[in-house]
């Protein structure tokens, strides 16, 4: 008998991380493959989540595989903090790792899983973003047998894909892909980043941070590690381009809460029925406003004075 | 049970390994930097096997490193070096097998390499580009076979095809996973 051994009971009754150790050990080994061969999907066997598949399984699985009693976690859906879905899953990890530290700012967080939006505040290599994947191929739209994308991935043979942007600006003028924008990692695989939008994607170039992608519905993981090339497709004559927000006059629309000229918006009606618009990162807002009265009460004071 | 046995069971728990699960991801996220594994209570070697071997996954040890006990709580099944998933060996001896590269549409069944080396830190420096790195990295190595350099350039030059190489001694371990361009500087 094993004398050393105590049974990891905590209040919820779970072992830190929820998972098996032999659970976290699969994934830990296809993160490491993930991370030694940039864009690939590597398979694994996501394991029941006690939440729907398509509710962030896979980037709650890569987060339960990493996090550990020194982390501090943020966890962001479509860059809020507040919303159901990180909420649920935030409040799941603290239940299930005793120990962990959750936070807003990204600046604090060791760990962050998101859905939809990497944050505005540029990642360090400290950091390590996870994103929930709901799609991982960027081949579906052109090929429906899995066996024959993972050739074409293999041999890095994209031409339909390609011939499918190029569809889109003889149709429309301009390549329409809003979100999940095809992205070729280290000149090889090209990946789905997950419906990150437009406005996310140069961040994947070059990131300070290592950024974990996993589809727990699909059960897949895949990496863009640090300092690796990440070019979105595009032409030599119809090159990428971010969302723009300038108005019909030409002038860059504005957070109408914090006022910021440099931060991706969301499109609201307000009760007169017009359109405003507001940061989509809420730790982003709330800190441009903190700053805001920071200066506010220093320049009241000099006034005093 | 003694204060030393406490000590050596260290590695084979959770919170350990995920600890040093970590540092192995900063090792092929970062490509030749140096992280330790002094606290694991094991030297580098069992430690990084500790961490990622189970019974799902196999094992060669062509240089018989790894002692039968460890091979009990290890639980890895044995296979040759040039099939299994794990491959560990002496570097100073220099390769006679070719580990398993992968195939083009499953390359992750490239072998992870692990390499105990005399040294790190000091020796003939490795000048690293790539993933992972900014710019360069210099890794010094001491007691590598230099015949290891000239046959991973080969194994590794059909990517995605590879294979992802742990370089340990006591105490120390880098990664050099296949995206990694070695320059062999003189010295």
């Amino acid at each position: 008998m094993n004398n050393t051994y105590e049974l990891p009971l905590d209040e919820a009754g779970y072992a830190f991380g929820f998972m098996d150790e032999y659970a976290k050990k699969e994934v830990r080994r296809a993160i490491l493959k993930a991370i030694c061969i940039p864009g690939y999907q590597t398979p694994y066997a996501s394991r029941e989540m006690p939440m729907g598949r398509g509710f962030g399984t896979g980037g709650l699985q890569l987060t339960l595989s990493l996090v550990g009693g020194n982390d501090t976690l943020k966890v962001i859906d479509q860059g809020s903090d507040d919303s159901v879905n990180a909420v649920n899953l935030r409040q799941f990890v603290q239940m299930t790792c005793p120990g962990v530290d959750v936070t807003e700012k990204t600046e604090d967080a060791t760990l962050i899983q998101s859905r939809h939006r990497i944050p505005e505040k540029l990642l360090t290599e400290a950091q390590i973003l996870v994103l929930q994947v709901p799609y991982p191929d960027a081949l579906v739209v052109v090929e429906p047998s899995e066996a024959r994308r993972k050739t074409m991935h293999g041999e890095a043979d994209y031409s339909r894909l390609l011939v499918k942007l190029y569809e889109d600006i003889v149709k429309f003028d301009e390549i329409t892909i809003s979100h999940r924008y095809p992205t070729r990692i280290h000149g090889h695989y090209i990946i789905d980043p997950s419906p990150i939008p437009r406005w996310d994607v140069p961040k994947l170039h070059q990131s300070k941070a290592l950024i974990l992608l996993g589809a727990g519905r699909e059960k897949k993981i895949y990496a863009v590690p640090p300092y690796t090339l990440a070019e979105p497709l595009a032409f030599e004559d119809v090159v990428f381009s971010v969302e723009d927000f300038r108005d019909a006059a030409g002038i860059r629309r504005t957070c109408s809460r914090c006022g910021t000229a440099d931060s991706f918006l969301d499109e609201f009606s307000n009760e007169a029925g017009e359109k405003t618009y507001q940061c989509s990162d809420s730790a982003y807002c709330d800190e441009q406003l903190a700053h805001q009265t920071v200066h506010a009460q220093t320049t009241n004071t000099e006034v005093a004075a | 049970m003694n204060a030393s046995d406490m000590t050596f069971l260290n590695v084979w728990q959770a919170h350990t390994q995920q600890r040093l699960f970590r540092r192995l991801l900063d090792a092929f996220a970062y490509p030749g930097r140096l992280l330790d594994a002094a606290d694991s209570g094991t030297n580098a070697r069992l430690a990084i096997l500790a961490t990622l071997l189970d019974a799902e996954v196999s094992l060669a040890d062509p240089h018989a490193l790894v002692t039968h006990e460890d091979w009990i709580r290890l639980m890895a099944a044995a296979a040759a070096p040039g099939e299994a998933r794990f491959v560990v060996a002496d570097a100073a001896r220099a390769p006679d097998f070719t580990p398993a590269l992968g195939s083009l549409e499953s390359p992750e069944f490239g072998t992870t390499l692990l390499l105990e080396v005399q040294q790190l830190g000091t020796g003939t420096p490795l000048l690293l580009t790539g993933p992972g790195i900014a710019s360069q990295n210099r890794l010094a190595v001491q007691g590598l076979h230099p015949a290891w350099i000239a046959q991973r350039a080969d194994w590794v030059s059909a990517y995605p095809l590879g294979v992802d190489i742990i370089l340990c001694d006591a105490t120390h371990f880098a990664g050099l996973p296949r995206t990694t361009q070695i320059i062999r500087e003189a010295l």
